[in-house]
């Protein structure tokens, strides 16, 4: 414009008209400062959404897609995966997902990740949206803890989240059963809980069940309340003919827990959350009493324990006291013997004290007393068909003296022998003694006599003086006749003298009878022990023929 | 630099935009008005160049969001999915459509690009009076104004997608908010290319041989 010419010809057209206006900064300029307006909010916006950014651990990136899979909370997008790569060790994939602003304050090291899929279980299908819209990552809060960026993702989404109120149990069972994670816990068949977990112990003695009662039924869970397995169904044969129980149909085909004060006790506090319980092993077995406190004792029985089990009863007084928890066998090789150390278990509360206990009387204090006074343990019969042995602890006052061993592991509890036992050890003595009878020589001699006898009876002399004796007798009859006439006055007399002389004789037999004969039973008693120590004397002579000229001596060679 | 040549500011005279009276131009930078239907009389676009660098600038801060935003958010079955232009070509690419992916490529990131590049080659040369090419600048510049309007067709894709895809929970097609900032960059550089005046580059010449 500013070389326009000062003398411009006339071409005929007309002049244009002028008029001033005010140069300002053209308004076309607020074109970019508005779009670096949106631009620059844009990226505020981006950075501060950008939340923190998370990497989880799963075994398999199964349906997940990076880029695409959520992390959800209730259903609430809390995040997004960005990238899926395989660990160093390719044994597990790892996810980073960027979370949204704000979520770090609920990322805790309590936090739980895991795969929401589609999942067909017997007590139930879950996730059945994500067949359509793909999986996901469900997210956990849990409890508030130290911050964390890192997790491991669970394989199977827990039962129970943290915004479920109730409270969380821990059952300690001897086996699983039947049970699973999800498996119902029953209050008189109203399902108020699940299982949410389970873990052997590490010595693998038994195993943990983690529960979770919902709110309010949580309160309903007392110190004293009893759990039981419901799993399946309970058939019982009684005199009242078949019963069948089950808790519900659920529980016949995944298992369950139910459980329930028992009435007959006063309802305890409630439950504190984690407390331990015993999980029975069905409804019958809630009414047996437990007893915490158990003891074990150690039993060494010399003799042959065939029929003890472990689970065998312990009994005192006939009354169960506790169990055998393990038979072993020891070979002792200085002694070059076998023993069978038993452990058993009693539980103490069992026996109800009544009376005071006087001071410092403690438990080892009475047992001591007690197996001074004669307190072991015997195995016994349980049943003479099926050859079981139960542990008896009896007094026997007659038992040789012994203590109780404090010394090892669990105290020894010393025992007697089996009255079958007993029973044998006396019977072979008998059997010992009889052996030792000269039983052929006796024979011999019988027969010897036998024979002489014949030979007297066979002999022609006999058959004379039987003859003689014949005549004898006749003669005699004739005689006794002419007698009987005769002699039979003074024969009274005579008779009527005889009776009082043998009155006075049994008199005098009773007499001698009396004084006489336990001196006899001592004397034949003496003259036994007498050759008892004898033939110990001969048997040791035997393996010691050097003592008949060193004599018996404390030889401490063995 | 075929010569000389009369031009109608050399003349002093100016054409009105509006009803296309031709009249003298007056002395001085004052504003000039049609004496027949009162219009503004320039001999030039007014404040060329500076519009045109605003609205070029405008539509390179456009063109980020608009490559970095979802275009399009398909819902299927219950699954969202955005894409972004590049991702939609790479999607393309990975499925061995190349004619599909080469559209897509050329008319939504490559030809926005292009314009805005030659717009501000021929702002700068412009304003350094160069004179060199002029006429395959000019040309240039026509290749603009033609092309600019096919930059449209992704927004149109878009667009008709998003009216035709309303099958409920099955299949539906949102537009991103990239797709605005595309059409944003789309509409700024076609302004730009309009309020660029092509006479400039000839303009030199003037000065040149005066």
């Amino acid at each position: 414009m500013s070389n326009s010419k000062s003398d411009s010809p006339d071409l005929g057209v007309p002049q244009a008209d002028i008029r001033t206006r005010k140069r300002r900064i053209s308004i076309v300029w607020l074109v970019p400062l508005v779009a670096l307006a949106i631009g620059g909010w844009l990226v505020y916006k981006a950075l501060s959404e950008k939340g923190p950014t998370v990497t989880i651990t799963f075994k398999s990136a199964e349906g997940l897609e990076a880029g695409k899979t959520k992390i959800k909370y209730k259903d609430v997008e809390l995040g997004q995966v960005d990238s899926i790569v395989l660990s160093e060790d390719i044994s597990h994939v790892i996810v980073k997902a960027e979370m949204v602003k704000g979520s770090k304050n609920y990322l805790s090291q309590n936090t739980r990740f895991w795969v929401v899929r589609a999942r067909v279980a017997a007590g139930g299908v879950s996730g059945l949206s994500t067949l359509f819209s793909g999986a996901y990552i469900g997210l956990d809060p849990g409890k508030p803890g130290k911050t964390a960026t890192h997790f491991e993702g669970l394989e199977v989404p827990p039962v129970v989240t943290t915004d479920l109120p109730g409270e969380h149990f821990v059952l300690r069972a001897a086996s699983l059963g039947s049970l699973n994670v999800g498996a119902p816990v029953y209050f008189r068949r109203i399902e108020v809980g699940q299982v949410v977990g389970y873990q052997l112990d590490e010595d693998g003695q038994a195993v943990t069940v983690k529960v979770f009662v919902h709110d309010p039924h949580h309160t309903l869970v007392r110190k004293n309340t009893r759990f039981w397995n419901a799993s399946g169904l309970d058939v019982a044969i009684g005199a009242d003919g078949i019963r069948v129980d089950t808790e519900s149909f659920v529980t016949l085909m995944i298992g369950g827990i139910a459980f329930d004060t028992p009435a007959n006790m006063e309802p305890g506090e409630p439950a504190e959350a984690n407390e331990v319980f015993d999980l029975h092993k069905n409804r019958e077995s809630i009414s047996e009493k437990t007893y915490a406190q158990k003891k074990k004792w150690l039993l060494h029985f010399d003799s042959g324990v065939r029929g003890l089990t472990a689970g065998a009863p312990v009994e005192l007084q006939g009354i169960q006291m506790g169990q055998v928890l393990d038979v072993n066998l020891e070979f002792d090789v200085d002694k070059a013997a076998f023993s069978i150390p038993v452990l058993i278990e009693i539980e103490p509360d069992r026996v109800k004290t009544t009376g005071q206990l006087p001071e410092g009387a403690e438990g080892e204090k009475i047992m001591d007393y007690l197996v001074e006074k004669g307190m072991r343990a015997q195995l016994k019969t349980g049943s003479l068909i099926t050859g079981q042995l139960l542990v008896a602890i009896d007094m026997h006052p007659e038992a040789p003296p012994a203590k109780i061993n404090w010394e090892g592991r669990y105290p020894e509890l010393p025992t007697v022998p089996t009255a079958m036992e007993e029973l044998t050890a006396s019977l072979t003595q008998l059997l010992n003694k009889f052996e030792k009878l000269p039983i052929e020589q006796i024979g011999g001699d019988l027969r010897d006599t036998v024979a002489g006898a014949k030979r007297l009876i066979n002999s022609a002399e006999l058959q004379d003086s039987v003859t003689a004796l014949n005549q004898t007798l006749n003669q005699a009859q004739k005689f006794v006749a002419a007698l009987n006439t005769s002699i039979e006055p003074e024969l009274k007399t005579a008779v009527s003298n005889l009776n009082s002389a043998l009155v006075q004789a049994q008199k005098l037999t009773k007499s001698l009878n009396s004084n006489v004969a336990p001196q006899l039973d001592r004397t034949l008693k003496a003259l036994q022990e007498a050759a008892r120590s004898i033939k110990i004397l001969a048997a040791y002579l035997e393996r010691n023929p050097e003592a008949l000229i060193r004599g018996k001596g404390q030889s401490k060679r063995r | 630099m075929n010569g000389v040549f009369k031009t109608a500011r050399k003349a002093g005279l100016i054409s009105c935009h509006s009803c296309h009276l031709l009249c003298q131009s007056a002395k001085g930078s004052a504003q000039m008005r049609c004496p027949r239907c009162g219009d503004h009389l320039h001999d030039r676009k007014p404040n060329s160049i500076a519009r045109t660098w605003a609205l070029v600038l405008a539509a390179m801060i456009f063109y980020i969001p608009a490559n970095v935003l979802p275009i399009t958010i398909v819902i299927s079955l219950g699954k969202a999915q955005s894409d972004t232009i590049m991702s939609g070509v790479i999607y393309f690419v990975q499925t061995g459509m190349w004619p599909i992916a080469l559209v897509i490529f050329l008319a939504s990131v490559f030809v926005p690009l292009l314009k805005l590049l030659i717009l501000m080659f021929l702002l700068i040369s412009v304003q350094r009076k160069s004179s060199w090419r002029q006429q395959d600048r000019t040309r240039l510049y026509r290749l603009t104004e033609i092309i600019g309007r096919w930059s449209m067709v992704d927004i149109f894709v878009v667009t008709i997608l998003v009216a035709l895809v309303h099958l409920g929970g099955l299949a539906t097609i949102h537009a991103g908010p990239g797709a605005i900032f595309f059409g944003a960059v789309v509409v700024t550089t076609i302004f730009a290319a309009m309020s660029f005046d092509p006479r400039l580059i000839w303009d030199t010449e003037e000065v040149i041989h005066e």
